[in-house]
Order: C-alpha cells, then structure tokens, then sequence
C-alpha cells in the first residue's frame, strides 16, 4: 500500500477523475486505523464477509483472504485491465497500471471533477 | 498412468486458484463499509457511485501487512 500512496499523484492522477479503492476482509476500523497512521490517501471498503473478493475472483479460499489482484473498471463499468496477480514489488507494474489508466482518462480531462 | 496422476495434481492446484474475472467482463457492483485515513465512513462505499469514472479495485491481503 505504501508504493499506492507514494505513486498516488503521478499513477493515480492525485484522485482527478480516478478513484482508488483498496479492498480487504479488515473491518473498517482497522482499515481506518491503518490509513491515518500511514496517511494513505486511497478509499478503503471493508469486505468482511470475502463477497465482494470472491465476485471478482480474488478470494484465495485456503488462506480465507482476499489475493493481491487489481482491477481497473472504466466508466462504462466494464474492466479494462487487471493484473492478477498484482506484482506490487515490481516497478514496472506501476508503469503498465499508470499507462492502463492513462488510455482510460485522457491527460486533458484530468484537470476537472 | 502418470498422464492421469498429472492431471488430477493439475486439476487440485486448479481448483485451488480463484478465477479472476476477465477484462470485458461487467464489474459487479458492492456495497462495503468504507475507511478513510480521517474514519470510518458513515456511507457504504459503492461501486455504481462512481459509475463514468475510472475505478481502480485493488484487493489486498491484510491491513498492515505488505501484501
């Protein structure tokens, strides 16, 4: 979560147009917790029961934990990219998630809300 | 013999690997309980809310974990 919140403006257009939501089986208190001592500027949803982990496939059931997989959904709701697993150690990860974003949200429109 | 010993071991770590759904594929919305690094949220975070915008899901392990 470290490399989301330290790369936020630059892969995830400082929120412009883009919204970050982390999703994990933590309650939402732990979750809050978590982001005001590490200030991480993302949305968190608590997905306590996996429902949501599973509907998207990253619910790992031996370790009754949701899996590092990311999505990107465009504004027509569909998902436009994924990485599953999402190889948060490797630099180029970013790249190819910032250049997924970037086709989806013309750096033109970035300025507005 | 072994052909059928590999497939039933194929099979087995299959099973045990979730399928992601795919690229194309319509994102189901959710309505989770939501945190912020300023609290708790006292409305649900939706998907359907940000509909026209580009979301980024990204799942993780744990709270304060690297994963």
């Amino acid at each position: 979560m470290n490399a989301y919140r330290d790369q936020y403006a630059q892969v995830f257009k400082n929120g412009r147009n883009v919204v970050l939501i982390a999703i994990s089986a933590d309650v939402d208190t732990a979750l809050a917790s978590w982001a005001r001592d590490a200030d991480y500027p993302v949305l968190f949803a608590s997905d306590t029961g996996s429902a949501v982990g599973k509907a998207y496939g990253a619910f790992n059931e031996r370790y009754k934990l949701d899996n590092r997989n990311l999505f990107v959904v465009g504004s027509d709701g569909k998902i436009a990219y994924r990485q599953t697993p999402f190889r948060e150690i490797d630099p180029t990860a970013y790249t190819e998630l910032g250049a997924a974003i970037g086709k989806l949200v013309p750096a033109d429109t970035t300025g507005s809300h | 013999m072994l052909a059928t010993l590999l497939l039933a071991v194929t099979m087995q770590a299959g099973a045990a690997e979730p399928q992601a759904l795919a690229v194309g594929a319509v994102a189901p919305d959710f309505a989770l309980p939501g945190a912020t690094r300023y609290g708790t949220l006292k409305n649900p975070v939706r998907l359907s809310d940000y509909k026209g915008k580009t979301v980024v899901l990204a799942f993780f392990f744990k709270a304060r974990t690297r994963g």
